[in-house]
C-alpha cells in the first residue's frame, strides 16, 4: 500500500496526453456530428424538454427523477435564450419553426457524453492499464451506438453516466492514495460529490452508492485485519468515510431540491400529486383564511384527505348505470359544484338565525345538500360504477327542489381523533383541523374514495363510493372552505399550517417513490433485463421523413463486454474450486490483480444490473448503459492483464488491439444512420439487421439514396434557419430573468405521468 | 502501483485456511461442551431425566392442547376451508386449493376414522351437526401439535443444550399460547409445525453423526430428514423454507469435504449420491406420491374441474365433458380452453374495455359459465350457416368466425395495444352477424392430434387460431387484468410467436351440436406427470393472485414486521358474548424473548468476527463448531422462515410466523445458556445461573397461565378479558 500515485491529465506521460487529446477530439467529431438533426422532438425530449419549459415558467411539476440533470438542461436552454414558449408536446414536433435553441440544450448531454470518454481513459490508467488498453476501452465507449444515440438528445442518461464515470474515476484514485494525505481527502470528497450528483440525476445512482458502499466495507474489513492500524486510526478512517460518502451525498441531494423548490413557485400540472398543505405554499394557490367553526347551515367544501383527488363534487350529469342518479365524484379544482350546505337531520325545522349557530359535533346526523342542483348526497345498496366489489355501495346525488330528503341521505359525522389536531377540534368540527368520517345511516358504510378514475362519462374524475370495509385513510374527509351567515368577519379563522422545507422534501420523495412504483404498465418498447446484455432489442426514438433514430448498442462491443463478464465468472468459480482443493493459484500476481481489479468492475456491473430484475416497473434498454460502462472497464482491464501476462509480445498485442478497434468502428459505422437519423437504403438496413428482434422498420427508408435528394435541400436550409434564430434569441435574451411573472393556468386537467411514452399503434376500427 | 487498497488483506484468510487444513481431522467422540445445572455427576439421575422429562412434557402437552377442545361447537377460523377440503376427500369430488394435498388428506382421514360422511359444508361460524364428530377431528389435529413438544425436547438435546436450557426451550414450546391455540382446530398448521419440527430434529441428529458418516444411524437420520422434508412440503409450500435450511447445511458439508484432499474421489461421489437420493429424490417422491393419491381419491367431477386440462376433466367420473360429439362442425357450440399450464376458458362478457377500442372484453376465465360458449360460424364471404344444409366439418386451415353465444358478437382483434401486454394486440368482441369486417376471420390450425384426419376434434386437437388479415395468434398467458376486468386473464393476439408457445394452444372442451352423434366414450388418458405439473402451476398462479385489495380494510391480515414484536393478534371467531372466543396471540415472554435473542446473537457474532479479525483467540475450534451449529443455524432457520414473507406480495397472517418462532425459541435457548454459562463466571455464574433459569421457567409458565383463556376459549362477555390487552393494538 506504499505507492501513492495520482492519475489525472497533468500527471500523464506525454504520449498518454497525446492519446487522450486525440481520442477526445475524435469524440467531439463523432458524438456531436449533426447534433441538430433531427430538428424535431425525439422520444423523451417530450418530458425533459417539457420540464425545462416548466422550470423557466416556474410552474410546479412532478417527475419521478430528481432535479439535477433537468436543472442543468434548463440552465443551458435559458443561457441560449429559451423563453419557455414551447411545450415539447409530441414526438416529431418541429423545433425550428418555433425557434427553440434545442441545439444548445442537446449540447449539454452531448458534451457530458464526450467527457465520459477521457474519464474512461484516466480511470483505466489509474487501474494500471497500458496506453493501448486504456485507448481501447475509451474507444469502445466512444464508438458505442447506444451511448452515441442517447447522448445526442435532451435526455438524462448521458449526465447520469458522466457522474457515474466521475465517481468511478475518483474512487480508484482515492484507492491509490496513502491514508490521510491531501489527495486522499480530495478524492474521497470527489467520490462523495460524484455520488451525490449521480443520485440527483436518477435514483439509479443508488446502485452506484451501493457499489461504493461494498468497496468501503471491503476497505474497512482489510483495515480491521491490519494490526498496524490502531483503533484510534480505525475510528478516523471510519469517521472521514462516513462524512464524505454519506453526509456529502445527502447534503448534495437535498441541496438540489432546495434549488428545485426555489425555481418552482407557481402552480402547475404537478399540483395534483401533492398534499393541500404543499399546494398552499405555491403562488396563487394560497387560500384565504376561513372561519373555523362549522355549523348547521354552513356552506362548505369537503376534501378527501388521503388522495389528491380533490373536493367532493357533483354535477348535472347522471350515472349511465346503477341507479342512474346524479354523479358524485372528486374534482381537483375549485368550482361552485363543490359547495354543499349542511342540514341537520334531527332538528331540521329550527331556524338558527334566531337561536344562534348550532355548531357541528362528533356524532351529529347530517344531510349534505348540493347547492347548485339542490340534490342531496345519497347512498343505497347498489354497486359503484367502476369498483364492483360487494362491500362498496354507489353514492349519488338525489332529490329535487322542495324534496325534504329521505333516510338514505343521512350521514353521521365521526371525528377521527388520531388524525385531528388536539384540542377543541376533536369535539366539534372545525375547518381544516378536524378530520372525520361520514357514516351512512341505513347501511353503515363510510363515504370513501380511492385512486380509481371514472370513464369518460364521468370526465375521468375520481370515483366516490360508500365502503363498509374501506381502509381508514381513504375514508377520511375534512372541510376546507366554510361560510356561515351568522359568522362575521371577526370569527375565529384557520388556514393550512405552514410546512417546512424538510416536510416538502420528504413528501415529494414519497410521491416520487409511489409514482415510480406505479409505472408498471407495459410499454411498446420496453424490455426486461435478461435481454439487455445480448442486445435483443432496441428502442424506436423517432421516425419521420423516411429517416429513423433507433437506440441500439454496438453489438460487437456489447457481446464482447458480456463475454468478459462470463469469463470472469467462470474464472472465479474455477479459482474458488481449486482453492478449496489446495492449489496456490492466488499467489500468482496476475491472478490476484485480475480477480481484484476486474472483480471491482464486475461488481459495479452486477450492482448496476441485477437490481433491475427485482423491479416491476417498465424498463428500457438504456437502463443498461451504466452497467455497460462497467462491463467495458472490466473487459479493458482484463485485456490489459491478458496482454501483459499471456500475450507478452508487443506486436501481437498491438495487432489484437487494432483489430478489436477496427471491428468496433466498422459495426458502429454500419448502424450509424440510426444514430444520426441519416439517409439509408432499405437494402443496407436489411443487411445490418442481424437479429430478427431488432425492430427498426427498414421499410420506412427509401430504396435508393437519390430519393432523399428532394428533401435534403430543404432540410439544410431549415438547419441554417435554426442557427440564425438561435443566435438571435441568444443576443436578445441575456437580460431576461428566469422567473417572469406569468399568469397561471387554471383548470388544466391533471396529467398522467407515464415516463416514456411513444405512440405506436394506430387506431383502425370504427364502431 | 504494486498494490491497491482493495487487495491489501486478501491473502490472510487463505493462509489461515491452509493451517487449519493441516490439522488432521480426528474421529472425535461426541463431547459434552456444557455441563448441566445440577446432578450431572450422578449418571442415574441423568438417565432418569432422559426418560421421565420427555414423558412428563408429552403428558403436559396433551393436556394443554386438548383441554376443553370440544367446547366450541361452531366452525372456527379456517376450519371452514380445511374441513371442507377434508369433506371433498370423503365425497371423492375433485376440488382445487393453493396448498398441496397431504395435510388435507390427513384431515379427510380423521373424518373417515370417526365415520363422517363428508356431507357437512363447513360454513364459517355454523354449528356442527350431530353426525360430525368434530371433537375427534380436532383431537387428531391436536395430536400433531402435542407431539411437537417432545420433539423440541429431543432437538434441544441433539443440539447439545444443557439440561436446563433443554427444559427451557421445551417449556417455551409447551407454554406458547399461539401453538396451543392453533393446534386445537382442524387446520394445517399443527401438521406443518409437526413436520417442520421433525425436519429440524433430523438435521440436528444428522449433525451428531457428522463424524460417523455412512454408519447405520447416519443413514437412518438422513432418510428421516428426507422423508420429513417430503412431508412438510406436501403440507404447505412454506416447507420449502425448512428445506432451504437443510440445503444450506448440506452444501456446506459437501464444500468442506471437497476441501478434504485425503478423501478419495469415489467416497466423495458417494457422499453426493447419498444426499441426492435422501434429500432430493425421496422428498420429491413423497411430494409426487401425495398428488398421485390425491388424484386417485378424487375421481369424481367436482368444483375444481375447471382448473385442470380438458383431458384430465374428461377422465373424471360424471364430467359433462365426455358427452359431446367428437368432430366439430359449423354451428357447433363449444367452450375453448387454453392449454398453457393454468390456462382458463375463452370468455367474454358485456363489460367493455375502459381504454383502447372500448369494445366488449374478451378474457380467460376459470369457472364454468354460459359466457364461455362460442359458436363456429362460416366467414361472411362463404355461404352462410344453414341449419338444415349439409354438415360442414371444420378442418385445419379453415377460415371461421367465432360468435360469442350470449351477446352474438364476433371474436375480433385489431392493431390496438392490448390493455396490459402492450406489445401485443387487443382482442375484443365486436359487431354481430352482419356488422363486422375481415378481422373477425380466424384460421384454425391443428398443431397436434391423435386422430390424423385433419378435422378439428373435441378434447384431442391442439389448436391455434390465427387472425386472417393480421396474422397474429390468439394467446392467453396468465396475465391478470385490473379490477375492471375482474382480475381475469388477459387475452391478446400475438404477432410474433412460435408454434410451440403453449399459451397460443387451445382445445375444444365442451361441445354441443344436435346434428352430430355423441362420441363413443373412449377415454384418452391424461399422463400423471402432466397433470401434476399443471396443478402445481395452477396452484402457484392462484397463490400469487392472493394479493390484498389495497382499498379494503382487513382486520385479520397483518404485516410481517408486526409478528416478532407481537404487535398484533388474531380473532379466530366472532366476538359475540354467546360464542366461545379464541384469540391467536403468542406468549409475550416467548415471542419478545426469542426476538431479543436473535438480535443478541447477531450482535455477539458481529463482535466475535471483528475480534477474530483483530487476531484475538476467543474460542477453540470445538467451541466455534458448537456456536455455529447450535446457535447460528437455528437463527438462520428463523431468518429463512421469516424474511421471505416480507418479500411476498400476498396476504400474510399472524400464523405464518409460527414456524419461524420455533427457530427463534431454539436461538433463545442457545443464547440464554451461552450468556449464563460462557459469558458469566465466578459467583455470578454459580448463583445467577440457577436463579435466572428458575425465574425464566416461572415467567414462561406464569404468562401462559395468565393468557390461557385466549387459548382454551373465552366465554361470556369479552369485556371481562380486557385486562389481557397489554398493548393498545391487541383486540381481546
Amino acid at each position: 500500500m506504499a505507492s501513492s500515485s495520482v492519475t489525472r491529465f497533468s500527471t500523464l506521460p506525454l504520449k498518454d496526453k497525446a492519446a487522450v487529446a486525440t481520442i477526445t477530439g475524435l469524440a467531439m467529431l463523432v458524438r456531436l456530428y449533426k447534433i441538430w438533426q433531427p430538428s424535431s422532438v425525439v422520444f423523451d425530449e417530450v418530458h425533459f424538454g417539457g420540464f425545462a419549459t416548466k422550470y423557466i415558467k416556474g410552474r410546479y411539476f412532478m417527475d419521478v427523477h430528481p432535479p439535477l440533470a433537468k436543472l442543468l438542461i434548463t440552465l443551458t436552454g435559458w443561457l441560449a435564450g429559451f423563453d419557455g414558449n414551447f411545450d415539447f408536446k409530441d414526438i416529431g414536433k418541429d423545433y425550428v419553426s418555433a425557434g427553440v435553441p434545442y441545439v444548445a440544450m442537446r449540447l449539454l448531454p452531448g458534451l457530458l457524453g464526450v467527457l465520459v470518454i477521457p474519464l474512461c481513459f484516466l480511470t483505466l490508467k489509474a487501474y494500471g492499464c497500458s496506453r493501448l488498453s486504456a485507448s481501447l476501452g475509451s474507444l469502445i465507449i466512444l464508438f458505442d451506438n447506444a451511448l452515441a444515440t442517447q447522448s445526442r438528445f435532451i435526455l438524462l442518461d448521458s449526465p447520469l453516466l458522466f457522474f457515474t464515470a466521475l465517481t468511478a474515476y475518483a474512487w480508484i484514485n482515492f484507492q491509490n492514495q496513502i491514508a490521510f494525505t491531501r489527495n486522499w481527502y480530495w478524492y474521497l470528497l470527489l467520490t462523495g460529490l460524484g455520488l451525490g450528483a449521480t443520485v440527483s440525476v436518477k435514483w439509479v445512482g443508488l446502485f452506484t452508492i451501493a457499489w461504493i458502499g461494498v468497496g468501503t466495507l471491503i476497505d474497512l474489513w482489510d483495515l480491521l485485519g491490519d494490526l498496524k492500524v490502531t483503533p484510534k486510526q480505525y475510528v478516523k478512517h471510519f469517521f472521514w468515510r462516513s462524512i464524505f460518502l454519506i453526509a456529502v451525498p445527502v447534503l448534495f441531494y437535498v441541496g438540489m431540491f432546495v434549488i428545485h423548490f426555489t425555481c418552482l413557485v407557481n402552480p402547475g400540472d404537478g399540483d395534483g400529486f401533492m398534499s393541500s398543505e404543499f399546494q398552499n405554499t405555491l403562488n396563487n394557490k394560497g387560500m384565504a383564511d376561513t372561519p373555523a367553526n362549522v355549523a348547521v347551515g354552513s356552506q362548505i367544501t369537503i376534501r378527501h384527505l388521503n388522495t389528491q383527488g380533490g373536493y367532493l363534487h357533483s354535477h348535472d350529469h347522471l350515472y349511465p348505470g346503477g341507479s342512474q342518479q346524479q354523479q358524485i365524484t372528486l374534482y381537483p379544482h375549485k368550482d361552485n359544484n363543490n359547495i354543499w350546505v349542511i342540514e341537520n337531520v334531527t332538528e331540521s325545522d329550527v331556524d338558527y338565525r334566531e337561536t344562534g349557530p348550532r355548531y357541528l359535533r362528533d356524532g351529529d346526523w347530517i344531510r349534505l345538500k348540493h347547492v347548485t342542483t339542490s340534490r342531496r348526497l345519497h347512498s343505497h345498496d347498489l354497486r359503484p360504477p367502476v369498483t364492483e366489489a360487494d362491500w362498496q355501495n354507489e353514492v349519488s346525488c338525489y332529490g329535487y327542489e322542495g324534496f325534504g330528503g329521505d333516510a338514505n341521505d343521512n350521514f353521521r359525522v365521526e371525528i377521527v381523533e388520531s388524525k385531528t389536531a388536539p384540542g377543541k377540534a376533536r369535539e366539534q368540527v372545525r375547518a381544516i383541523e378536524t378530520k372525520f368520517r361520514l357514516i351512512h345511516q341505513m347501511t353503515g358504510c363510510a363515504l370513501f374514495s380511492h385512486k380509481i378514475k371514472l370513464p369518460s362519462w364521468g370526465f375521468e374524475q375520481q370515483e366516490v363510493t360508500c365502503a363498509k370495509q374501506g381502509t381508514l385513510p381513504n375514508s377520511i374527509w375534512y372541510i376546507e372552505y366554510n361560510e356561515h351567515p351568522l359568522l362575521g368577519e371577526d370569527a375565529d379563522k384557520v388556514n393550512y399550517p405552514k410546512i417546512s422545507f424538510m416536510q416538502k422534501f420528504l413528501e415529494l420523495q414519497k410521491v416520487m417513490w409511489d409514482t415510480n412504483n406505479g409505472l408498471v404498465a407495459s410499454h411498446a418498447w420496453d424490455s426486461r433485463p435478461e435481454s439487455w446484455p445480448w442486445l435483443r432489442r432496441g428502442i424506436n426514438f423517432w421516425t419521420k421523413d423516411h429517416r429513423q433514430v433507433y437506440l441500439i448498442g454496438n453489438f460487437f462491443t456489447w457481446w464482447l463486454s458480456s463475454f468478459a463478464i462470463v469469463v470472469y465468472g467462470a474464472f472465479v468459480v474455477i479459482l474458488v474450486l481449486r482453492w478449496q482443493r489446495g492449489y496456490p493459484d492466488y499467489s500468482k500476481e496476475a491472478v490476484k490483480t485480475y480477480s481484484w481489479k476486474v472483480g471491482y468492475n464486475v461488481a459495479g456491473w452486477a450492482l448496476h444490473y441485477f437490481p433491475f430484475f427485482l423491479m416491476q416497473r417498465q424498463l428500457f434498454l438504456h437502463h443498461y448503459l451504466p452497467a455497460f460502462y462497467f462491463a467495458v472497464l472490466a473487459f479493458s482491464i482484463g485485456f490489459d492483464i491478458f496482454c501483459k501476462s499471456v500475450m507478452k509480445k508487443k506486436a501481437l498485442v498491438v495487432v489484437t488491439g487494432v483489430l478489436l478497434i477496427f471491428c468496433t468502428v466498422s459495426v458502429f459505422v454500419s448502424l450509424s444512420p440510426l444514430i444520426y437519423g441519416e439517409k439509408w437504403t432499405r437494402a443496407e438496413c436489411q443487411r445490418y439487421r442481424l437479429l430478427p428482434h431488432w425492430d427498426f422498420d427498414c421499410n420506412s427508408f427509401h430504396t435508393d439514396l437519390s430519393m432523399y435528394d428532394g428533401e435534403g435541400g430543404s432540410g439544410k436550409s431549415r438547419i441554417a434557419e435554426a442557427f440564425e434564430s438561435a443566435a438571435a434569441k441568444l443576443s436578445a435574451s441575456n437580460s431576461e430573468s428566469l422567473h417572469e411573472a406569468e399568469e397561471t393556468p387554471v383548470g388544466g386537467g391533471k396529467e398522467e405521468v407515464g415516463e416514456e411514452y411513444v405512440q405506436v399503434f394506430e387506431e383502425h376500427d370504427e364502431l | 502501483m504494486s498494490s491497491t487498497g482493495v487487495n491489501g488483506g486478501a491473502t490472510k484468510p487463505r493462509q489461515r485456511k491452509a493451517t487449519k487444513e493441516a490439522v488432521p481431522v480426528e474421529q472425535v467422540e461426541e463431547v459434552k461442551v456444557h455441563s448441566s445445572t445440577t446432578g450431572e455427576d450422578e449418571p442415574s439421575l441423568e438417565t432418569l431425566e432422559k426418560i421421565f422429562a420427555p414423558l412428563l412434557f408429552t403428558v403436559l402437552a396433551f393436556m394443554t392442547r386438548m383441554y376443553k377442545i370440544g367446547v366450541s361447537d361452531i366452525v372456527t377460523w379456517d376450519e371452514a376451508h380445511f374441513g371442507k377440503f377434508g369433506s371433498h376427500y370423503l365425497k371423492r369430488e375433485f376440488y382445487f386449493d393453493v396448498h398441496p394435498p397431504l395435510g388435507k388428506m390427513l384431515v379427510g382421514l380423521s373424518g373417515y376414522l370417526c365415520g363422517y360422511n363428508g356431507s357437512f359444508e363447513f360454513k364459517s361460524g355454523e354449528k356442527y351437526p350431530e353426525e360430525v364428530n368434530y371433537t375427534f377431528m380436532r383431537v387428531f389435529n391436536a395430536t400433531f401439535g402435542a407431539l411437537c413438544v417432545p420433539i423440541a425436547y429431543y432437538t434441544a438435546k441433539s443440539l447439545r443444550f444443557s439440561t436446563a436450557a433443554t427444559w427451557l426451550v421445551t417449556l417455551m414450546v409447551l407454554c406458547e399460547n399461539s401453538y396451543a391455540t392453533i393446534s386445537r382446530f382442524i387446520l394445517l398448521d399443527s401438521m406443518l409445525m409437526f413436520f417442520t419440527f421433525t425436519t429440524f430434529l433430523g438435521l440436528a441428529k444428522l449433525h451428531t453423526y457428522r463424524n460417523q458418516q455412512f454408519s447405520k444411524g447416519w443413514y437412518f437420520w438422513m432418510t428421516f430428514t428426507g422423508v420429513n422434508i417430503g412431508c412438510v412440503t406436501s403440507v404447505k409450500w412454506v416447507g420449502m423454507l425448512t428445506t432451504a435450511l437443510v440445503g444450506i447445511y448440506t452444501i456446506q458439508e459437501l464444500w468442506e469435504k471437497f476441501g478434504d484432499l485425503r478423501m478419495p474421489f469415489t467416497t466423495y461421489m458417494k457422499h453426493w449420491a447419498v444426499r441426492v437420493v435422501c434429500l432430493i429424490v425421496i422428498p420429491m417422491a413423497i411430494y409426487m406420491l401425495s398428488f398421485k393419491v390425491h388424484f386417485l381419491i378424487l375421481e369424481n367431477s367436482g368444483p375444481g374441474d375447471a382448473q385442470m386440462s380438458s383431458l384430465f376433466q374428461a377422465n373424471l367420473k360424471n364430467s359433462p365433458l365426455t358427452k359431446g360429439p367428437l368432430d366439430v362442425a359449423m354451428g357447433s357450440k363449444v367452450t375453448i380452453k387454453n392449454m398453457g399450464y393454468g390456462g382458463g376458458l375463452l370468455h367474454s362478457h358485456v363489460q367493455t374495455y375502459p381504454e383502447g377500442s372500448e369494445q366488449q372484453q374478451v378474457t380467460c376465465y376459470h369457472h364454468k359459465d354460459t359466457n364461455n360458449d362460442w359458436v363456429f360460424i362460416p366467414i361472411r364471404t362463404d355461404p352462410p350457416y344453414d341449419h338444415k344444409g349439409d354438415i360442414r366439418y371444420v378442418s385445419s386451415g379453415d377460415r371461421v368466425r367465432l360468435i360469442h353465444d350470449m351477446t352474438g358478437r364476433n371474436l375480433h382483434t385489431h392493431k390496438i395495444a392490448a390493455p396490459v401486454t402492450k406489445h401485443q394486440w387487443e382482442v375484443s368482441c365486436y359487431g354481430n352477424d352482419t356488422i363486422g369486417d375481415e378481422k373477425d376471420n380466424w384460421i384454425v390450425e391443428v398443431v397436434k392430434d391423435t386422430h390424423k384426419d385433419g378435422k378439428v376434434h373435441t378434447l384431442t386437437s391442439t389448436l391455434r387460431f390465427r387472425n386472417e388479415p393480421l396474422g397474429c395468434y390468439l394467446r392467453a398467458a396468465n396475465v391478470a387484468l385490473p379490477q375492471w376486468g375482474f382480475k381475469q386473464v388477459e387475452v391478446t393476439c400475438a404477432p410474433d410467436t412460435v408454434v410451440w408457445d403453449r399459451f397460443t394452444h387451445w382445445n375444444i372442451e365442451q361441445h354441443t351440436n344436435d346434428r352430430l352423434p355423441p362420441a363413443d366414450t373412449r377415454s384418452y388418458r391424461s399422463p400423471f406427470l402432466r397433470d401434476f405439473v399443471h396443478l402445481n402451476v395452477a396452484m402457484m398462479t392462484s397463490n400469487n393472485a392472493l394479493v390484498p385489495d389495497p382499498d379494503k380494510r382487513d382486520d385479520l391480515a397483518s404485516r410481517p414486521w408486526q409478528w416478532p414484536l407481537l404487535n398484533v393478534g388474531l380473532r379466530m371467531c366472532g366476538w359475540g358474548d354467546e360464542s366461545v372466543k379464541y384469540y391467536l396471540l403468542g406468549n409475550p415472554v416467548v415471542v419478545w424473548g426469542s426476538t431479543l435473542s436473535v438480535v443478541v446473537l447477531a450482535l455477539l457474532t458481529f463482535v466475535y468476527i471483528c475480534r477474530w479479525r483483530r487476531q484475538y483467540k476467543d474460542m477453540t475450534g470445538e467451541q466455534v463448531e458448537y456456536y455455529v451449529y447450535s446457535g447460528i443455524y437455528p437463527a438462520l432457520g428463523w431468518a429463512l422462515h421469516y424474511f421471505p414473507f416480507i418479500l411476498m406480495a400476498r396476504v400474510t397472517y399472524v400464523h405464518h410466523y409460527l414456524p419461524a418462532l420455533y427457530f427463534a425459541i431454539m436461538t433463545f435457548g442457545f443464547v440464554f445458556d451461552y450468556v449464563t454459562s460462557t459469558l458469566m463466571s465466578g459467583r455470578a455464574k454459580k448463583y445467577g445461573r440457577p436463579v435466572a433459569y428458575l425465574a425464566m421457567y416461572a415467567v414462561v409458565v406464569g404468562l401462559f397461565w395468565e393468557f390461557s383463556p385466549i387459548s382454551f376459549g373465552m366465554t361470556g362477555s369479552h369485556e371481562q378479558y380486557g385486562y389481557l390487552n397489554w398493548l393498545s393494538t391487541w383486540t381481546i
